[in-house]
C-alpha cells in the first residue's frame, strides 16, 4: 500500500510538471519583416494604415449613422484655454497589406507643445511579435481631431476624413520639415524601440494620401509611415 | 482500498506540484519596487478597451472571444488597446493617453512569468508628451485566485491594489521617454497597479493605476 501511494504520488506530481512544461501559452502570429537596406545604410520599413477601415472603434461605438466626416476610435481632451490633445486608434499593416499590429496617434496643440495653428504628434506602433516603436514629430499644420456637436451628438472630426481638407493637397506630408519654434524640439524622429527594435533610432515621415471622396463628403485614403532606423549610439 | 490509496496518492502529488508551482522557488525577482508616493502619485483610471481581457484565463490561452470587444485579426489576438484619461490632481493636469498591452511571448509557467508588455502614449494638453514601456507580471493575481479557491473564498483579490510592474524578462528597455513640449528629452520610470472590481459592480474588471517619475535630461557643456 505504501509503495502504491508513493508511486501514484510521484505520478501525480509529474503530471502537473509535464502539463506546466507543455502548456500551450499564447504566442503572437508573426509576419515576415518587410525591411530594405538603402544604399546609405540603415533599415527602412514602411507601415500603412487605411482609413476608415483600419480605425479601431471604441467599445459600443458604431460608425453607422455618423456624419460623413466623423470618425470612430478617437477621443479629444481640451482644457479651458483651448489647448487640445486627441487620440486615434488604428490597425497597422505592413507593405504587403497584412495587419501586423496596432498604432495610436496622439496629437496636441498649444502652450509648450506647438506653434499656433500647428500640432505635434506621437505615433506608438506596436507589433506584438516584434515590439514597439515610438515616433515623435512636429506637424506641418494642426492635425489633431476636434469635437463637434451634431444631430447625432458630439462626434470626433479628423482633418483627413473631411473632404474639404483635400481641395488643394494630396498627398499631404504631415511631418514638418523643421521643428516648431515653440516647444517641440524634434520632428520626424524615431525616439526609441523595444524588444526587436531595441537600440534603434532614426527618422520617419507621415504622409496622408486621399484615394476617394464621394459626394456625401466621405473620404477613403491611407497613411504611410516610412521609418529609417539604425543602431543608436 | 488500493484504488482509494492510488487516487489519494495521485491527488496529493498533483496538489504538491501545484503548490510548488504557485509558490515557485525558481521565480524571478517578482515585481519592481514602488516609486515614492510623494513624487510619483498613483493616477487611477478605468481602461475602456478593445481586444483581450487581462485575466488568468486569457493569459493562459483559455479566454473567450467577446463579440464587439475582441480584435479578430490573427496578429491581434493577444492585444489590448484603449484610450485612457488620466485624471488631474496632485500638481498635474489631466492627460489623454493610449495604452496598449500585448501578452508577453516570453511567458513561462516555470519562471512564474505570466504577463504582458505594456506601452503608453501620453499627452498633457499644452504641456507635453511622453512614451512609456514596461512589463507586467500577473503571477501574483493567479496566486491570489488559487489561495482564494483553496480557502473556499470567492474574493480572489483581497488586496486593495496590486503592483504588477516587473522587470522585463527579455531585458528590453523599459521606462519613460519624453517626446515633446516641456517633457522633451526627459527620462524616467513607470509603475502600474491593478485594483479589484468592487463587490457588486457591473464591470467585471476593476480600475487600474499608473505612477510615473521623470527627470530632466542631463545638462551638457560644449
Amino acid at each position: 500500500m505504501k509503495r502504491l501511494f508513493v508511486v501514484t504520488f510521484v505520478t501525480g506530481f509529474l503530471i502537473v510538471v509535464l502539463a506546466t512544461a507543455l502548456w500551450p501559452l499564447p504566442r503572437h502570429q508573426r509576419f515576415r519583416s518587410l525591411t530594405a537596406v538603402p544604399p546609405d545604410g540603415g533599415r527602412q520599413e514602411d507601415f500603412i494604415i487605411h482609413w476608415p477601415e483600419d480605425r479601431i472603434a471604441r467599445p459600443g461605438e458604431e460608425s453607422a449613422g455618423l456624419p460623413a466626416a466623423a470618425v470612430v476610435g478617437a477621443a479629444v481632451l481640451e482644457d479651458s484655454a483651448g489647448r487640445r490633445a486627441s487620440a486615434e486608434l488604428f490597425r497597422l499593416r505592413d507593405s504587403d497589406d497584412n495587419v501586423i499590429g496596432v498604432a495610436s496617434r496622439v496629437a496636441g496643440t498649444g502652450g509648450a507643445i506647438a506653434d499656433p495653428g500647428r500640432s505635434s504628434s506621437n505615433w506608438l506602433l506596436v507589433i506584438p511579435s516584434r515590439g514597439a516603436l515610438f515616433l515623435a514629430q512636429t506637424d506641418a499644420l494642426d492635425t489633431s481631431v476636434r469635437e463637434q456637436s451634431t444631430a447625432s451628438g458630439i462626434v470626433a472630426i479628423a482633418p483627413g476624413a473631411t473632404a474639404g481638407f483635400w481641395t488643394d493637397r494630396s498627398p499631404f506630408r504631415v511631418t514638418a520639415s523643421s521643428p516648431a519654434m515653440n516647444g517641440s524640439a524634434t520632428t520626424g524622429r524615431v525616439l526609441r524601440g523595444t524588444n526587436e527594435f531595441s537600440g534603434l533610432e532614426g527618422t520617419f515621415s507621415e504622409v496622408w494620401k486621399l484615394e476617394e471622396a464621394d459626394v456625401a463628403g466621405t473620404t477613403r485614403g491611407s497613411i504611410l509611415l516610412s521609418t529609417l532606423t539604425a543602431a543608436g549610439s | 482500498m488500493r484504488a482509494l490509496v492510488g487516487l489519494l496518492g495521485l491527488a496529493f502529488g498533483m496538489l504538491l506540484a501545484v503548490i510548488v508551482l504557485v509558490f515557485n522557488p525558481l521565480a524571478g525577482s517578482g515585481t519592481l519596487r514602488p516609486l515614492p508616493a510623494d513624487v510619483a502619485p498613483i493616477k487611477v483610471y478605468a481602461w475602456d478597451y478593445r481586444g483581450m481581457a487581462i485575466d488568468n484565463a486569457s493569459l493562459l490561452g483559455l479566454g473567450q472571444t467577446v463579440r464587439g470587444v475582441a480584435l479578430l485579426d490573427p496578429a491581434l489576438r493577444g492585444v489590448r488597446i484603449g484610450i485612457v484619461v488620466l485624471p488631474a490632481g496632485e500638481g498635474t493636469s489631466a492627460a489623454l493617453a493610449v495604452k496598449v498591452s500585448t501578452t508577453a511571448d516570453d511567458n513561462s509557467l516555470w519562471r512564474a512569468q505570466l504577463g504582458t508588455n505594456d506601452y503608453w502614449n501620453i499627452f498633457w494638453p499644452g504641456e507635453g508628451s511622453v512614451f512609456a514601456s514596461g512589463s507586467s507580471n500577473y503571477w501574483g493575481m493567479l496566486r491570489d485566485y488559487f489561495l482564494a479557491a483553496v480557502g473556499g473564498s470567492d474574493d480572489a483579490s483581497a488586496a486593495t491594489g496590486r503592483l504588477v510592474s516587473a522587470p522585463s524578462p527579455s531585458g528590453s528597455p523599459v521606462g519613460v521617454a519624453g517626446a515633446s513640449g516641456r517633457y522633451a528629452g526627459f527620462l524616467g520610470e513607470i509603475r502600474e497597479f491593478r485594483y479589484p472590481a468592487a463587490a457588486g459592480a457591473r464591470k467585471a474588471e476593476g480600475d487600474w493605476g499608473i505612477a510615473t517619475q521623470v527627470t530632466p535630461p542631463p545638462v551638457t557643456t560644449r
